[in-house]
């Protein structure tokens, strides 16, 4: 080999030997992390069982979301403080249906701090800001960091605060509450999640009206806390939405953490008790009362086929949804992968994790 | 040119441990007497006097106009700090860290000095490692530079108060100074693989210009390619990744996952970029 040869090859040798060393620790380490794990095998059954009677008083941990909803990504156009460092629209106030949908898209983290029966906080790590909705006996308070707007009521019975990300035990709670004779329950592969030991419980839907292919619930094998949800359309392997704890621990959080005082300078609004969560904003005190006395949403069907009925005039949708809507015979239909939402010429919005014909069915027989 | 004057490896005198010392030593009051460090210092002491007295001079910016935290300038000095800081990360700090990072090798080959640097008895590895402390330690004169410039003229023409954590947690000025001095060591620590780049880029041209350029490009092409949701697969791996993480510093109680994210990433990009360098400049023919 020349000189010349010898030295360009001995030149780029440490780099490449770097180079692997590096990607070999970032490919090996999750692997590691989640070498085998063998509970004790136990039936659909015996697991749902074991999360009925779960003994979980404290815990707190980190949750990630992550959804694929085949929606663009709204974070930039609805999320409360717009674009890092960037600048917002003088009306660039969200409405809580925004927030609310721009924590459907995107990648979300939060922690979840909770000391049962009656505290709880979550914080949904924003970047360079941060939501928090704290749960201390009877107050429950929400602080948002990007406006300093602290929002108070009093809990009369266990309502949770709408509008929110939630935990993946209170997600994994809606869809344990689904389950029926529609469903095919199964029990598959242990596997880790936040260092713990989990079963995973499959929902199946056996319905061929609804979107959702699978709902897999990560059972804690000890405690039979929830520890992630993930749920993929119907034909699609990929999950289109997902909640999981990275982290967890069952120790006692500190009490302090429960304890909130709205910080000097912020916004405080108190709610009074009856009325409706998102009714805070200044502009969105509408005359909901006596609208609502008028006339309920009601749900058509049941279980994984279940339809949600608005009524008229009611609810608006976020104008940022209404844009992506399309026109289908009898309204405008706003599909995603896992949600469609009809919007019927007459106004009437039925929403559901079901086919477009079958919204369209509903709103024909309303 | 004659070979006599190529230095090659091979002709390094021994090497003495103690000399590494010393020539960090000489390379760190070279780099802090040079009048263009203390310009790039002056540059960035700038940005949080413009914001102070911008904000004192004015009635006070609307919510939700400019970057995240000034409108609580006003009625906190503590926050010029942080303001100031979060306006420097995307461009200003990697442009004067890419000024020192890229001049370290190439500086002192354009000056012609680096071959007499290498006949002294430092190996071409401590070389190495010395120049890159010596850009490390600018990082870190750098973003403190900023925090305690803001400090000062926050406390200079705004009350000093309790913060306001992003919780909603309010904390005393000792913690608060604490934690802007945290949010420096996160600052630096995101700058660390930049200057790995930046010496790579060095070793790699005679031009110290263009080893500059070099890496202030590559820190704006990470932050461009951060920014592009189709490119989310590599967000991961982006040297800026992380840059604005140091919020979670912020919070209470802080979140420790995004300081110990970036220190991983960091210690990649100095190991894969110095292994670089190391090979190049370890091989190279130095020959002005």
């Amino acid at each position: 080999m020349t000189r010349t040869g010898r030295k360009s090859w001995r030149q780029w040798t440490p780099a490449a030997v770097a180079a692997g060393a590096v990607g070999a620790a970032a490919l090996v380490a999750p692997f590691t992390a989640n070498a085998a794990v063998d509970l004790p095998d136990k039936t659909a059954a015996e697991v749902l069982a074991l999360v009925q009677e779960k003994d979980v008083d404290a815990f707190s941990g980190t949750v990630e979301q992550a959804s694929n909803l085949g929606l663009p990504d709204l974070a930039g156009l609805t999320a409360p403080g717009g674009p890092p460092g960037g600048q917002n629209n003088d009306d660039g106030e969200p409405s809580p249906e925004s927030a609310a949908l721009e924590l459907l898209t995107g990648s979300h983290t939060a922690q979840v701090f909770v000391n049962a029966p009656d505290q709880a906080r979550l914080q949904v790590l924003d970047q360079l800001e941060e939501r928090n909705v704290i749960r201390n006996g009877a107050d429950l308070w929400y602080y948002n960091s990007d406006e300093n707007e602290a929002i108070h009521a009093t809990l009369e019975d266990h309502q949770k605060p709408d509008g929110e990300m939630q935990a993946p035990d209170d997600i994994a709670t809606h869809f344990l509450e689904k389950i029926d004779a529609s469903t095919e329950v199964t029990v598959g592969s242990d596997r880790m999640v936040a260092g713990r030991p989990v079963y995973d419980l499959i929902l199946t839907p056996r319905s061929t009206e609804t979107l959702l292919g699978s709902v897999t619930i990560a059972v804690d094998g000890e405690t039979g806390l929830p520890l992630g949800v993930t749920v993929a359309a119907a034909g699609s392997s990929d999950p289109a939405f997902s909640s999981v704890f990275t982290e967890i621990s069952y120790e006692e959080p500190a009490a302090d953490l429960f304890a909130f005082t709205p910080p000097a300078g912020a916004t405080v609004t108190e709610i009074q008790p009856g009325e409706h969560q998102g009714d805070h904003k200044r502009d969105h005190e509408r005359d909901h009362v006596d609208k609502n006395a008028a006339e309920k949403p009601t749900v058509v069907g049941e279980g994984w086929d279940a339809v949600v009925v608005i009524p008229a005039g009611q609810q608006e949708l976020p104008p940022e949804l209404t844009q992506l809507s399309t026109p289908v015979e009898g309204g405008q239909l706003l599909s995603t992968t896992l949600v469609n939402v009809l919007i019927t010429d007459d106004g009437h919005i039925l929403a559901g994790s079901v086919t477009a014909e079958r919204l369209q069915a509903v709103a024909a027989g309303q | 040119m004659s070979s006599e004057v190529t230095v090659t490896r091979e002709t390094v005198a021994p090497v003495r441990k103690s000399a590494g010392w010393r020539f960090l030593g000489s390379e760190l009051s070279v780099l802090f007497r040079r009048r263009r460090t203390w310009a790039l210092l002056a540059a960035l002491a700038a940005i949080p006097v413009l914001i102070a007295v911008a904000v004192k001079l004015s009635s006070g910016p609307p919510r939700g106009r400019g970057p995240a935290f000034l409108d609580q300038v006003s009625q906190n000095g503590l926050f010029v700090a942080v303001v100031a800081t979060i306006v420097a990360i995307p461009l200003f700090l990697p442009l004067t860290v890419g000024v020192v990072a890229g001049d370290t090798v190439a500086g002192e080959a354009s000056t012609g000095t680096l071959r007499y640097l290498l006949m002294s008895p430092v190996a071409r590895g401590r070389f190495l490692v010395v120049k890159y402390v010596g850009a490390v330690v600018f990082c870190l004169a750098a973003t403190f530079t900023v925090a305690v410039v803001g400090t000062i003229m926050g406390a200079l023409l705004f009350p000093i108060g309790p913060v306001t954590l992003l919780s909603g947690t309010t904390i005393d000025p000792p913690e608060a100074l604490l934690r802007i001095a945290l949010v420096c060591l996160y600052v630096t620590l995101s700058l660390l693989g930049l200057c790995a780049v930046g010496l790579f880029m060095s070793t790699l041209t005679d031009v110290p210009v263009g080893a500059m350029a070099a890496t202030v490009v590559a820190s704006v092409v990470s932050q461009v390619m951060g920014q592009l949701p189709q490119l989310e697969w590599i967000h991961p791996w982006l040297l800026t990744q992380y840059w604005l993480g140091f919020a979670d510093l912020l919070r209470d109680p802080i979140v420790w996952d995004s300081f110990v994210a970036n220190a991983l990433l960091q210690a990649g990009y100095i190991v894969v970029f110095g292994a670089l360098a190391y090979g190049r400049f370890s091989t190279k023919d130095v020959l002005a």
